[in-house]
């Protein structure tokens, strides 16, 4: 599905990630994990496409394409799908209809006919209910007045109606309590195909205690300092970084 | 012509003849200069010629299901209007020929205070024609009244007064458009007095054409319990300067004003605000928002004054600006004036970009560049436009801000 090759990025002239060697097959489920300040999200931003990330070496091959050569919408048209770690409220924009926009954006692109109104909102009535979504909160704002759980619903939602390729999942148990990850890791799982791969980005263990990854990686000071099975964020969740560190230098 | 209406009429144009047009040099008109204007229409600006009158038909706004006065190049048309019953409706110009003395209690009756300026003045010097409405007490007009002021060009004076009885609600569309087949000015005063516990929801909407000068004032007193509401959007003209003054003058008394300015080319458009708050127990709102791309320049001046006796008063206003070109310009300048402790006034001004977290956000959902700024800065209007009650004028003007922001049509239906 990608494969990212010595990937080296900076921001504002600092350089943040250091090398990154990373690939994802079809259909599987990795999760990426480190401190604070280790370049997890920069990662995922990188791949999305935001601006203000230098990428100075490297490169990411994303279905056999270059994927530093597209721009965001081209790789979200492509298959590609972050859900942010803080969403982003946009008030007066309607969320269904900007769905809509993205659904059939991306149908145009690959040369498939769009939804009419009817379908789409059979479309996005069955997906809302995979999140436990009430259906007022199709027809609001995007994101606007959402709580903070709210918000990381209403991304699994939208990454169940755009069905992407590849979904990076940057933070999205942080800031929920026990219910709310319960229902949306549940959605995540419903998500799993063999044609999509899942990329979920988190501090914890226990969003993987929901959603269990194939491959967990160590990302700290830039770099991917080990990789395992789902093992490993347990081992991680009882002895901390530093002895990933320390086996990584020696 | 009655002594009175003489008297008027003489002292208006002498004012105009001394003091002239006001100029940059004052303080109120710094940014708006209107010096130019005999440049533009000849020395006699005040009495250019229009050119061939248009058809009411052509600017009609579609789905609204409303009475409709005409007023074609300065002159009431009343084979284009449909007058309702249920109100009275005097043509000015009937009542300056048949009976000058209630043109003057009703139209012109500051005599004794000073003409705010040389534009008032010449209101009241040359206003030919405009209408007097009257809806008396209790009553609620069953459609709102859609007054269309068409201009080809040439110079027209218009005075409005509009007398909302006790308990008596009227909503009113004050819609200036026109052809460009000739430079011209309008010129137009509006006097609403709302009576206690009256109601009144006011749309302003300035959609004239390029080769326009527009020049309006809104003058509102406000009796207890009273409510008015102003939906102020401009979008058309050359160079607009609006002057809003808005006194509550007894308790109870509410006033929300809203305004929204979207413009392009080299659009000038000034908006000055005035709120007295001369009781207790009022409340004001006020919010105005502007689109500028181009190399257009919006200016917003909104005053408020709180008098001495005028306690529990709360007011908020906020101005917030969308700048979409580098060499567009905004003036803003919010003021407050208070005279007592026991108020809540808040008030702010913001100028602004698009939101870059905003626009990698819907492109990441798969929305093109441009679509993404096109849709923020629609959305960013709209959520003015959201407080329209009638929805047939907020699609109406939805649609011709979407004239001057191209590239939005496939995204129709996406907003709230």
């Amino acid at each position: 599905m990608i494969k990212i090759e010595n990937l080296h990025v900076s921001v504002g002239g600092k350089e943040i990630l250091k090398g990154i060697n990373l690939e994802i097959g079809d259909g599987e489920v990795h999760a990426i994990m480190g401190p604070n300040g280790s370049g997890k999200s920069t990662l995922s931003n990188v791949i999305a496409g935001r601006d203000g990330y230098e990428v100075t070496q490297g490169s990411i091959t994303y279905k056999g394409k270059d994927l530093l050569e597209m721009r965001p919408e081209e790789r979200a048209w492509e298959g590609i799908f972050l859900a942010f770690q803080y969403p982003v409220e946009i008030p007066g924009v309607n969320n269904t209809y900007l769905l809509k926009a993205g659904v059939n954006a991306r149908r145009k692109h690959q040369g498939e006919q769009e939804l009419d109104a009817m379908e789409f909102m059979q479309l996005v009535k069955e997906k809302a209910k995979l999140v436990e979504l009430d259906q007022s909160f199709l027809s609001r704002g995007v994101n606007e007045g959402f709580s903070g759980g709210e918000k990381k619903r209403n991304e699994i939602f939208q990454m169940a109606v755009l069905e992407p390729s590849l979904a990076l999942l940057d933070e999205t148990d942080s800031g929920l309590d026990i219910d709310a990850l319960r229902i949306v890791a549940k959605g995540v799982n419903t998500l799993r195909a063999a044609n999509r791969s899942i990329v979920m980005v988190t501090h914890y263990q226990r969003l993987l205690d929901y959603i269990k990854p194939d491959v967990v990686h160590v990302l700290a000071d830039g770099q991917i300092l080990k990789s395992g099975d789902a093992s490993l964020a347990l081992e991680l969740e009882e002895r901390g970084y530093d002895w990933v560190r320390a086996e990584a230098h020696v | 012509m009655s002594n009175a209406l003489n008297h008027i009429r003489e002292s208006a144009w002498r004012t105009f003849e001394v003091d002239g047009l006001p100029s940059s040099r004052d303080e109120d008109w710094k940014y708006t200069d209107l010096s130019r204007i005999a440049a533009v229409l000849g020395e006699s600006w005040w009495s250019a010629e229009a050119g061939e009158a248009v058809s009411a038909d052509d600017y009609l706004i579609p789905d609204l299901n409303a009475y409709r006065l005409v007023i074609s190049n300065g002159v009431v048309d009343l084979a284009a209007s449909e007058i309702p019953d249920a109100i009275t409706i005097t043509p000015l110009a009937a009542l300056l020929q048949d009976d000058p003395d209630a043109a003057v209690e009703l139209m012109l009756d500051d005599s004794d205070a000073p003409f705010a300026s040389g534009v008032t003045a010449l209101n009241s010097a040359r206003a030919s024609d405009g209408y007097c409405i009257c809806v008396a007490s209790n009553v609620k007009l069953d459609r709102p009244l859609h007054i269309l002021h068409l201009s080809s060009g040439g110079a027209a004076h218009i005075r409005t007064g509009i007398t909302i009885g006790n308990h008596a609600e009227l909503e009113i569309i004050e819609h200036f458009a026109g052809s460009d087949s000739a430079a011209g000015v309008t010129n137009s005063l509006t006097a609403i007095r709302l009576a206690a516990g009256a109601k009144c929801e006011h749309y302003r909407l300035q959609l004239e054409s390029g080769k326009q000068w527009h020049l309006g004032r809104v003058e509102v007193n406000q009796k207890a319990d009273s409510s008015y509401t102003l939906h102020a959007v401009e979008l058309g003209s050359a160079l607009s300067r609006v002057d809003v003054v808005d006194d509550l003058n007894e308790p109870g008394a509410e006033s929300e004003l809203n305004g929204l300015f979207v413009l392009s080319g080299r659009q000038h458009v000034d908006h000055h605000t005035r709120v007295a708050h001369e009781a207790p127990h009022c409340r004001s709102r006020e919010n105005y928002r502007t689109v500028l791309d181009g190399r257009s320049h919006a200016v917003f001046n909104g005053k408020v004054v709180v008098a001495k006796g005028a306690i529990k008063t709360d007011s908020a206003q906020s101005n917030a600006n969308l700048l979409l070109s580098n060499r567009a310009e905004i003036d803003t300048k919010p003021e407050l004036e208070i005279y007592n402790d026991d108020v809540k006034c808040a008030h702010g001004a913001t100028v602004g970009q698009l939101d870059k977290n905003q626009l990698f956000y819907l492109k990441s959902r798969g929305l093109s560049e441009e679509e993404a700024k096109q849709l923020l800065t629609f959305a960013f209007a709209d959520e003015l436009l959201a407080k329209m009650k009638s929805r047939a004028v907020r699609r109406y003007i939805e649609r011709a801000a979407f004239a001057k922001l191209p590239n939005l049509s496939g995204l129709e239906g996406i907003l709230v």
